[in-house]
């Protein structure tokens, strides 16, 4: 680690003040969980952090007027898991509930995870396939991003320098009938090898609405499979179209032709288990 | 050849009073490590003390052109750098003596070639670790790239690059820097002769010590005095002190090694390393202590790791499931440099063909570098990746006849009329439970019901191993460890011993062993800190040695300082010496234990009052023993008997494996063993679950990862797959059948690696029950289990071999076709 200086603000406008004062040798700081990580390692040398935990906005949640559901970018994995979200939302606190290990869930964050970017991490999967966007803030004015459009395709996030991620919203309850997130790791503390999310919309008559499908780590942003979301509508899904919706995420999302190394080959079989699981999971709650 | 073998005789009678040895004592070491007061190398400060850092290279094989520390000597706070070319001449190479070289091939520093990624380049020592770090940086490093190896079957190859350039090897050449042969019966007529032979290609993998403690030291040079203090976290002192000192061309009584408190090693920490030589040197040239403590990645990279294999493995029966014969062809890979990894494939493969007393062996090993971490020593010395092959092949032949996997194995393991009981390879089996721990686990597990009763990918198997106790090492010629024993003048014992405790709870077992034989209370023996200046010279704790080795040491020592104070209170008490017996801290008449003599007053007298002392006793209250073991050198065949004793193992595995993703689960296991009589039973269990926490991580994630450029990928505990408690069953199947050893008057065996040793061959036997699955490497993580699965189903097969089906073989099918031994091989002493 090389050395640094810590500063703490209290409000917005000041950390973005002092992020825009200190430019590129400035970082933000939420939970440090990755972050400490990698200046630790030398791989990160800000020479200023700018905390984000002293920002009483950025932490907690609350419905919108409209029914959105607004988390501040600074709330922990451990406040995500004890908030008692109605509905679909639940999911949210299942994730956090199901990552990293305590010390990472008590210090760690929503918007600290998404802008980390890590292709393995869950939150920027979540958040893509729940169609969740988030708001920013920098010295050049306030904007909302889908999160879709957050996550460069080549890796990390389209945030300009100083620009600080305020809250991340979750559509509303009636977005969504059910919805599942499936990952699978090899240790319980790992990051995922392969993540898979799934949001339905159920129509009058037990059919597929709309659908969403969407997959974790396979590349260095969440991939939308959008042919396997499609084929889903206006279908009533049985056992066998789920097993042939996972065979048709993988093909989509990771075909045979760039599946060679054996890494790829597993992460291909996993694409279709986790979508399997994933929808399943996702229409008995919408059923029920 | 009939051979009549001593019989040994226990040597001592303990007092019948309650005693101490075979009790669940609790440890002593627990309160310090529960309330982190136990005090690591990191946490030693010395006054003035600076802080050294390592620049190691970040490539696996290059011509080294120059090193430029000059920069780095302007930065702040930095005092002095180092590289290769500062020591030339300067520092003596070493690992000639471990490796029967002429010359060392280690050096503190890459000197003109760089030979694995991490290799020591240059050192800088500054006021701050972060300085020092912050100097790193602007060293400049001039190399040229060569071609790197990684393989060990392609370093072995004729045109392949060599590593080592420049020392020639009295039994290897090229790459090969050693060989291995053993030559035990006739191996071509026990194959005319064989109904079944099997033989497959196996490899193994790479595995960590991961000792949460790391490597470091802390050197302290005093100008004035000349002596060299070092505190090292290290297995064994003597060995650090000895091969300093050569090292640094200075007297041996110049080098004072002490340990903190050592937070394991299992073997990853049993030699001297490069950093104890660059923060001796450093602080020779500055005066100051310097602390230099390494970070995990250079652990991983540098420090030793277990050493893979791949073994061309065949095993010969006769239709009764007989095992008449063993033959493998071996390329054993020890990374770039190695102290250890020759000693492994001899002892490994030696003890590592037990439980079975096959009468006919035959194998060739290729002791190979390629520009990996450097390989040695790991829980088990070679002997899971032995049985990790053998007891597969075992599971083969048992198919192939019809014969029950447990049935077979009960054919086959040692279960000689008496003891002591000499094996075709030479290990006298002084005492053994093998055949009835075999049936115990096969019992715990519920094998027959599960064999019959089939779940969907569930599967029982079975792994056996017999694991030496203490060992003498084919390049030494010693196998001793030493107590020293201090009565102190208020009757608490000190027990002085060089051999370090790293979790074997030495201060807590030794103090029963004390405790019993001179009737002083379990809480007034103390055991002072392994310290070169004041300790007997011993050879260190690794291969299982400390209860039977240095504890036989300490019973001995406890039984001569008993025979002074027992002189000392028939003198005081004026009876017979054959009269008085020892308990409840004192000395007392037989029958009588609450009147006679304290110790403490006993001590008093060769202390204070020496008056009361009899005529001509020389007055003091020390005793010292030294036990080597009564083993043998290797024989030029490879027979012999290596270790003293022999303890058994035998476990059960029942897995599940998931057929979506391929992670296999172990729902049950079971353990029994031997491990003689039982010092301290929560002591033995706590190596046993440890021991098997290793043995799953070898079966199931741990790996060296390197790509083909020799960087090392699994470097951190992020990326390296060991288990954690949450990846683990519960271990509730475990028991003891002790068959006492004859040779160690305790009688009691190693218990340090008897739990990790067959855990991959039981995993990978329960893998194919579950499967059909053979997997002939190691690990088997869920992605290979996965692909395997998908591979099977494509091949439309039941049974399939993986990931080196045979008949895609592409090495050495059968001996004919093993490579050609050398020029340098003729004439060869071994043969
Ligand atoms: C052992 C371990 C295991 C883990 N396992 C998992 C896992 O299984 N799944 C998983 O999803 N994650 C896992 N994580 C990562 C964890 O989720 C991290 O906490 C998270 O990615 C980072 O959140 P943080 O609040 O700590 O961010 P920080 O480390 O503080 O910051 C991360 C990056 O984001 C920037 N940043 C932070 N907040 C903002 C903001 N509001 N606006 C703009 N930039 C910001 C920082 O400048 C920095 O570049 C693991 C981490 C560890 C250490």
């Amino acid at each position: 680690m090389k050395a640094f200086t810590f500063l703490a603000p209290e409000a917005l406008d000041e950390a973005v003040a002092l992020l825009d004062r200190h430019g590129r040798d400035a970082r933000p700081i939420a939970g440090g969980q990755s972050l400490l990580l990698a200046m630790k390692d030398r791989i990160a040398r800000p020479s200023v952090l700018v905390s984000l935990a002293g920002l009483a906005d950025l932490r907690g949640w609350r419905y919108s007027p409209s029914g959105e559901l607004e988390i501040g970018a600074a709330t922990t994995y451990a406040a995500l898991i004890s908030a008692q979200f109605g509905g679909w939302h639940g999911e949210i606190s299942a994730v956090a509930a199901d990552l990293a290990d305590r010390p990472v869930r008590t210090m760690g964050t929503i918007g600290g995870a998404l802008c980390q970017a890590d292709p393995r991490f869950d939150m920027p999967a979540l958040a893509v396939g729940l169609g969740a966007s988030v708001d920013t803030a920098s010295a050049g004015g306030a904007r909302t991003i889908p999160a879709a459009e957050l996550f460069a395709a080549s890796g990390g996030t389209v945030l300009g320098p100083g620009e600080i991620l305020t809250t991340v919203r979750f559509p509303t309850l009636g977005a969504f009938s059910g919805v599942a997130f499936e990952k699978f790791r090899q240790r319980v503390f790992d990051a995922a090898v392969v993540s898979a999310v799934c949001g339905l919309r159920l129509d009058a008559d037990a059919r597929v609405a709309d659908a969403r499908i969407v997959l974790g780590a396979v590349a260095q942003a969440p991939v939308i499979a959008q042919r396997t979301g499609r084929q889903m509508t206006g279908r009533t899904l049985t056992e066998h179209d789920i097993a042939e919706l996972g065979a048709a995420a993988m093909e989509e999302v990771l075909p045979v032709s760039q599946a060679m190394s054996s890494f790829h080959r597993y992460q291909r079989e996993l694409v279709g288990v986790l979508v399997r699981r994933a929808i399943t999971r996702a229409l008995d709650q919408a059923r029920s | 050849m009939t051979e009549t073998l001593p019989r040994t005789r226990r040597q001592t009678n303990p007092p019948a009073a309650r005693k101490l040895v075979g009790q669940s004592m609790p440890r002593k070491e627990d309160l310090a490590l529960l309330t982190g007061t136990a005090r690591f190398i990191d946490d030693i400060r010395l006054p003035g003390m600076l802080y050294a850092k390592i620049l190691r290279s970040s490539t696996a094989h290059a011509r080294l052109n120059r090193v430029d520390t000059s920069k780095a000597l302007q930065q702040p706070g930095v005092h002095a750098a180092l590289c290769g070319q500062d020591l030339l001449g300067k520092v003596k190479p070493w690992g000639d003596m471990m490796q029967d070289l002429l010359v060392g091939d280690h050096f503190p520093f890459a000197t003109d070639k760089i030979m694995y990624e991490g290799q020591e380049i240059a050192a800088v020592v500054a006021d701050t670790k972060y300085q020092a770090l912050d100097a790193l940086e602007v060293i400049e490093v001039d190399y040229d790239q060569l071609p790197v190896l990684v393989d060990p079957e392609k370093a072995i190859s004729p045109d392949a690059p060599v590593i080592q350039e420049g020392i020639s090897y009295e039994f290897g050449d090229g790459n090969i820097f050693d060989r291995y042969r053993v030559r035990v019966g006739d191996i071509e007529e026990t194959e005319r002769g064989a109904d079944l032979v099997v033989r497959q290609r196996f490899t193994s993998n790479r595995q960590a010590g991961a000792a949460l403690d790391p490597h470091g030291c802390v050197a302290s040079y005093d100008s004035f005095t000349g002596n060299l203090t070092i505190y090292s976290s290290t297995q064994s002192i003597f060995m650090v002190r000895d091969i300093l000192a050569d090292t640094l061309q200075i007297p041996r009584n110049r080098v004072r090694v002490i340990v903190p408190d050592v937070g394991a090693g299992f073997g990853s920490k049993a030699q001297m390393f490069a950093h104890e030589v660059i923060a001796s040197v450093l602080s020779m040239q500055l005066g100051r202590p310097v602390h230099l403590v390494l970070g995990r990645g250079e652990i991983f990279r540098a420090g030793t790791c277990r050493t893979g294999q791949v073994r061309y493995a065949e095993l010969f029966l006769k239709r009764d499931g007989r095992i008449t014969g063993y033959r493998d062809y071996v390329v054993h890979n020890c990374g770039a440099m190695s102290l250890w990894g020759n000693q492994v494939i001899h002892i490994g493969t030696n003890v590592g063909m037990l439980p079975y007393p096959i009468p006919n062996v035959h194998v060739d090993a290729d002791i190979v570098h390629t520009n990996t971490a450097p390989a040695g020593p790991l829980r088990g010395f070679g002997i899971p990746q032995m049985i990790f092959a053998k007891e597969q092949l075992v599971d083969v032949a048992a198919e192939q006849l019809g014969i029950d996997p447990l049935e077979l194995r009960a054919r086959n393991v040692v279960r000689p009329e008496t003891f002591p009981y000499r094996t075709p390879m030479g290990q006298v089996i002084d005492s053994t439970s093998i055949y009835d721990c075999l049936h115990k686990c096969g019992e715990a597990i519920d094998w027959e019901r599960k064999r019959a009763e089939r779940v969907p990918y569930e599967g029982v198997g079975l792994g056996v191993s017999m694991k030496y106790t203490s060992c003498r090492h084919p390049s030494f010629d010693t196998d001793l460890s030493a107590v020293r024993l201090r009565l102190e003048t208020d009757g608490t014992v000190t027990i002085f011993s060089s051999d370090v405790s790293h979790g074997q709870s030495h201060a807590t077992f030794l103090a029963q062993v004390v405790g019993d034989v001179l009737g002083v209370g379990f809480e007034k023996v103390n055991l002072a800190q392994p310290d070169s200046a004041t300790s007997p010279f011993g050879l260190g704790t690794f291969a299982s040695r400390a209860a039977a080795v240095l504890g036989t040491a300490c019973r001995q020592a406890a039984e001569r300082l008993r025979e002074k104070v027992v002189t000392i209170a028939a003198h005081v008490l004026e009876a017979s010496p054959e009269d008085l017996e020892t308990g409840n801290d004192r000395v007392y008449v037989r029958g009588l234990p609450d009147s006679g003599l304290y110790l403490e007053n006993l001590a008093s007298y060769a202390a204070y009052r020496t008056h009361q002392l009899p005529p001509g006793f020389e007055p003091t209250l020390e005793s010292v023993a030294t036990y080597d073991t009564p083993t043998e050198r290797e024989a030029p065949d490879g027979s012999g008997n290596l270790s003293v004793t022999y303890s058994s193992a035998a476990h059960a595995a029942h897995v599940r494996v998931d057929p979506d993703t391929g992670r296999v689960t172990v729902v049950d296991y079971a353990m029994a063993h031997d491990t003689g009589v039982v010092i301290n039973p929560l002591v033995v269990e706590g190596q046993h679950q440890g021991g098997f926490l290793m043995g799953i991580g070898m079966a199931l994630g741990e790996d060296y990862v390197y790509d083909e450029d020799g960087h090392l990928l699994s470097a951190s505990f992020k990326d390296y797959q060991a288990p954690y408690a949450t990846e683990l069953p519960e271990l509730t199947k475990i028991y003891e059948i002790p068959a006492p050893s004859l040779t160690i008057p305790g009688g009691q065996k190693g218990a340090g690696e008897s739990g990790a040793g067959p855990v991959p061959a039981a995993i990978a036997n329960a893998v194919y029950d579950a499967t059909g699955v053979r997997f002939t490497a190691l690990p088997i993580t869920p992605e290979r289990m996965l692909l395997a699965l998908k591979e099977k189903e494509r091949q439309g097969v039941d049974t399939l071999r993986f990931p080196d089906d045979m008949p895609d073989f592409t090495g050495p099918r059968t001996h004919q076709e093993w490579p050609e031994p050398t020029a340098s091989d003729e004439g060869d002493i071994l043969l």
